[in-house]
């Protein structure tokens, strides 16, 4: 099996993903991108396990998930954190990090 | 079907580090909240005792272990010890709760909304935010995992073992949340996007050569020249994530705001233990698995060192904070440091080492004096706050002199002496010119590093001085431990010179 | 082919009794509008920007869906174990149960903190 088509298409994914992380406001959809960009991985991952004809491209694409969720878990924890604060409470300290 | 062996003794540091963080989970579950925080410091304390023993124990161990996954070697068991050291010394930090009237660094209830009459009620009750100590414990037991990680699929879980607590620790501030919680995003963003870039780079080694595992990696490299271009690309997009984690330029923008914004004992933490176990990865990845191909990633590293010193020193001149003076002179340091890892010798391996061991020491203590200067709103963290700070507190004063003497690399220090060895062996390797840009960096380093002493020194206080707190017996240990490591490796630095010498053979 | 008519046949009626639903409702249904309608859905709380002021807000449903991503990704490592578990034996057992003790680890500290309180 020729594998170039999954990793050019991988490879756009992963540059859709990049660039959304850099140039979108909105702290979920960044959040989003990057889960893409994790995605994109997997499927080179996967791609590739099929060329090499061994598994461990497929056994890595399980613990990627596996980290994938867990920093959905952490980031949801944060942006939420965030969310309310900003939604709710005076911004009391106006000192706010540069940039 | 053949299982793996487990290397129970070997991987002892790891196994008591993250199992008592698993336990510290269960304390938070089921003690009474009076009684969580001696228990979880206790655990903390006697895991990171335990883990140090056992590192010690297995000291001169050459082997690898888990079917090729993980390394236990000289400068794995090196950097897993000085991890711990600095964790110990960063603990003292995060328990301190004498300096802040309302209770230690961390808000009451970090669920609670900054500014909420929850909020308020919570610290009135003087509630402790003691989820903190599992999460330290488990970014220290990903970080023992990631220096000893010899295949890529574990060094990316290590990764985010460290991080993911690091995220959560950045936005628990007690004062200034809303700083805090911004500091955290950046850093959760920033830090995901580094793991996909790291991430990619692995996906593309592996369809390189057909393995994530070092060995396999090193092999194939040496065995077969071609589909360089998968090579390339996958080097550049791991080397890429591998920067960010050290914030070498151009990847450094996030630091400065992290590390202001974090409470000050995780900025401690985060400055000296990520940089040693970031380092301790890079070092593994590019000499064992990439040493091959040292000639096409060594030109590119040379460019983003002197990038990183030069970029680093320079805007550190212009800053007003004295954390994020330290940030970019944090960024000034990784730069000296990928000096080392450019240099692809053992002598250049022993200094890193070196170099990272008293760097961090150093790092905690400053950051430890950093969090007595305050006002009534908490740090004080502008250099006008400091001015003429050495008339109120000469112990303060000459404490963060002379850290800021030896991060600048004057004799006499233990910074001087990292910074000798890394450029003597940089020197050796053939990058003179390199060296002499650095020592051109180090000098503009140095004056911004003098320009705080003379701030603290030699001018009179104003009322806008802060005031310096008395702290307990945990921030001065941590200050103490600073100063004599400083001290002691600068006048006397042959032993442990020494042991990074006699550890710094990766095994293959 | 036979087997399938049986299917077929539910998957046409559902398909059916759908388009029924749908167009039926708005020929019989009563129009009463409140602001209740016309309001964001949000898992049937109220929309988010109510607590001004520092009020509390419901958190449950976040605690919900993180604890799903956590339980239902363990199924990743548990489907592979389950299909070769002769073949890995006594290690792959121990392994996997050691892997369901971490994961009740969480579990208990959510349970005890409150996380699984629906009110």
């Amino acid at each position: 099996m020729d594998p170039v088509a999954y990793v050019i298409l991988a490879t756009i994914l992963f540059c859709i993903g990049a660039v959304g992380v850099l140039v979108r406001r909105n702290a979920i959809v960044v959040f989003m991108s990057v889960e893409m960009m994790l995605n994109a991985c997997n499927l080179t991952f996967v791609a590739f396990a099929q060329m090499h004809g061994n598994l461990d491209g497929q056994m890595i694409a399980f613990f990627v998930m596996i980290v994938a969720a867990a920093e959905v878990v952490v980031g949801l924890a944060i942006i939420m954190t965030i969310f309310r604060t900003r939604r709710s409470a005076s911004i009391d300290e106006p000192s706010l990090l540069r940039n | 079907m053949t299982f793996p062996e487990i290397a129970w003794v070997q991987l002892t540091p790891v196994i008591i580090m993250l199992g008592a963080a698993a336990i510290g989970v269960l304390v938070e579950a089921f003690a009474p909240r009076t009684s969580r925080r001696p228990i979880q410091m206790f655990l903390t304390f006697a895991a990171l005792i335990a883990a140090f023993v056992m590192v010690v124990i297995n000291a001169g161990t050459f082997e690898v272990i888990m079917d090729g996954a993980m390394a236990v070697d000289g400068p794995a068991l090196f950097l897993q010890g000085s991890i711990l050291l600095i964790g110990m010394v960063a603990a003292l930090l995060i328990s301190e709760r004498t300096i802040d009237p309302s209770g230690d660094a961390f808000a009451a209830r970090a669920s609670a909304m900054p500014g909420s009459l929850d909020e308020r009620q919570f610290t009135a009750r003087g509630y402790f935010q003691t989820e903190v100590w599992p999460l330290f414990m488990f970014s220290v037991g990903g970080m023992l995992v990631f220096v000893a990680a010899n295949d890529l699929l574990v060094m990316f879980v290590a990764l985010e073992i460290m991080s993911l607590p690091l995220y959560l620790l950045a936005g628990m501030a007690r004062r200034r949340r809303l700083l805090s919680q911004e500091a955290a995003l950046k850093y959760f963003v920033l830090g995901a996007f580094s793991s996909a870039f790291f991430l990619f780079g692995t996906a593309l080694l592996y369809g390189y050569s057909g393995t994530v595992s070092f060995t396999g990696i090193q092999a194939h490299i040496t065995a077969q020249p071609q589909m360089l271009g998968l090579l390339l690309a996958g080097i550049a997009f791991l080397v890429v994530g591998l920067l960010f984690k050290v914030s070498a330029v151009p990847f450094h923008a996030w630091a400065p705001d992290v590390y202001q914004g974090s409470p000050t004992p995780i900025t401690a933490f985060m400055a000296a233990a990520v940089k040693v176990a970031a380092f301790g990865a890079m070092l593994r990845v590019m000499y064992v698995a990439l040493g091959g191909a040292v000639w096409d990633w060594r030109p590119v590293f040379w460019v983003i060192a002197a990038l990183t010193f030069f970029v680093g020193s320079i805007i550190a001149l212009a800053q007003t904070d004295i954390k994020r003076m330290l940030a970019y002179s944090s960024i000034a340091h990784a730069g000296f440091l990928l000096l080392g890892v450019a240099s692809v010798s053992r002598e250049a391996l022993a200094a890193t080492m070196f170099y990272l061991v008293t760097y961090g020491l150093a790092t905690v203590g400053a950051f430890g004096l950093i969090s007595l200067v305050r006002n009534e709103s908490g740090e004080a963290t502008s250099l006008d706050a400091w001015r003429g700070i050495g008339k109120k507190s000469p112990a303060v004063a000459g404490a963060f002199s002379l850290f800021l003497l030896s991060f600048a690399g004057i004799p006499l220090t233990a910074g001087f002496v990292g910074k000798f060895s890394i450029f003597a062996s940089a020197a050796a390797a053939g990058s003179v010119w390199l060296v002499f840009l650095a020592v051109l960096a180090s000098a503009i380093a140095a004056f911004f590093y003098v320009r705080v002493i003379v701030v603290m020194y030699f001018s009179e206080p104003t009322e806008k001085t802060a005031d310096v707190v008395m702290p307990s017996w945990a921030t001065t240990g941590a200050i103490v431990v600073g100063v004599a490591v400083t001290i002691a490796l600068g006048v006397f630095p042959q032993p442990v010179l020494d042991l990074a010498m006699s550890a710094n053979i990766f095994v293959h | 082919m036979n087997v399938y008519i049986p299917i077929l046949t539910m998957a046409g009626l559902g398909g059916l009794f759908a388009l029924f639903s749908i167009s039926i409702a708005p020929i019989t249904g009563p129009k009463r509008y409140n602001r209740a309608k016309v309001d964001a859905y949000e898992c049937g709380i109220d929309p988010t920007p109510q607590p001004i002021g520092g009020g509390r807000f419901p958190v449950k449903y976040y605690l919900t869906a993180m604890m799903f991503i956590i339980f239902d990704i363990e199924i990743v490592f548990l489907y592979p174990w389950a299909v070769y578990f002769d073949t890995l034996a006594l290690f792959g057992f121990l392994a996997v149960l050691l892997f369901i003790v971490n994961l009740t680890i969480p579990y208990v500290y959510e349970w005890r903190r409150g996380g699984l309180d629906w009110d």
